[in-house]
């Protein structure tokens, strides 16, 4: 099997202004630890503390659902693989992006309340946010997520985020969602 | 009535719960994977202290970065707050934050809005 040709990624990498990227079976620590990098490279960017924070935790919120979700399904090995990128847009704002694969079944889910959440204003966003922040946390859901991450992503992305299903031969789809911050 | 005391890492908040003092001290990023989990004895000190005399509970922010599970859990906390605040018991919340970072000031104004009980929010 011919080896992945690292030059034809870093050019990849390097045409679509990408600050940071993963792909691999993700794990808590990983997260930690790859969050704390991207924190230091965008302080040496000299964004603004909030601005930070925003990128910051849309990425938590990303991968920490990803987390969870494989998690609760039992995956493991290369089915918890999660593909995180984080790139430059040309205003000066950032692309967060992570992928992984879901049953169909959840996909289909996971894209109907990203369209609800697409039909709400910032005051919408908002209320929906806070109600959700309020409902208790479903039986048999997985008890530390709150299920909030996707309102907070989408308060946080100065676009409407895009979410995307490519199904698989397994019958599964990777799913993908991306946010501008 | 015991003390709580929680050391922070990267990932979580120092927390320490002074029962003879009546502050709950929290500070640093929360965003552990699990809040449930971490959160879960924080909850149940408060409950246990405003179960008991009628002191005052002040909570002393110091919260920079939260994650959403995180959020909820403040929640759980401030609703524990406003139910003791309405049984006439005196509670208070002092959250701190550096005036560089808003974002922390927006989160805990929209805590504040949900609460009748003396919430300050101040730069430092």
């Amino acid at each position: 099997m011919e080896s992945p040709n690292l030059l034809d990624l870093r050019e990849l990498c390097t045409q679509q202004r990408v600050m940071l990227c993963f792909n691999g079976p993700i794990s808590k620590n990983l997260i930690e630890e790859f969050g704390t990098a991207l924190k230091n490279y965008l302080d040496s960017e000299q964004l603004q503390a909030s601005s930070v924070i925003d990128v910051f935790s849309v990425y938590i919120e990303m991968t920490q659902n990803i987390r969870h979700y494989t998690v609760a399904r039992g995956y493991a090995g290369a089915d918890a693989t999660a593909t995180v990128v984080i790139s430059h847009e040309d205003d000066g704002r950032y692309a967060v992006m992570a992928g992984n694969l879901v049953e169909a079944e959840d996909g289909q889910r996971l894209c109907a309340t990203l369209e609800g959440i697409a039909a709400l204003d910032k005051e919408g966003l908002k209320a929906a946010y806070k109600k959700r922040l309020r409902e208790p946390v479903a039986e048999g859901a997985v008890r530390s997520g709150a299920g909030l991450g996707l309102y907070h992503i989408a308060r946080k992305s100065s676009q409407p985020l895009a979410a995307s299903l490519k199904p698989q031969p397994d019958g599964r789809v990777f799913f993908c969602l991306r946010a501008t911050v | 009535m015991h003390d709580i005391h929680i050391p922070g890492s990267p990932s979580t908040p120092d927390i320490h719960g002074d029962a003879a003092a009546g502050i709950l001290a929290i500070r640093g990023d929360s965003y552990p994977e699990n809040s449930f989990e971490l959160f879960s004895p924080v909850i149940d000190w408060v409950r246990a202290f405003l179960a008991g005399d009628d002191r005052l509970l002040r909570l002393d922010l110091g919260l920079v970065y939260l994650n959403t599970s995180s959020v909820k859990a403040m929640m759980d906390i401030f609703d524990l707050l406003e139910e003791a605040h309405g049984r006439g018991r005196p509670v208070a919340v002092r959250w701190t934050y550096d005036p560089r970072n808003g974002q922390i000031a927006e989160l805990a104004e929209e805590f504040r809005e949900d609460c009748t009980f003396p919430f300050e929010i101040v730069p430092c």
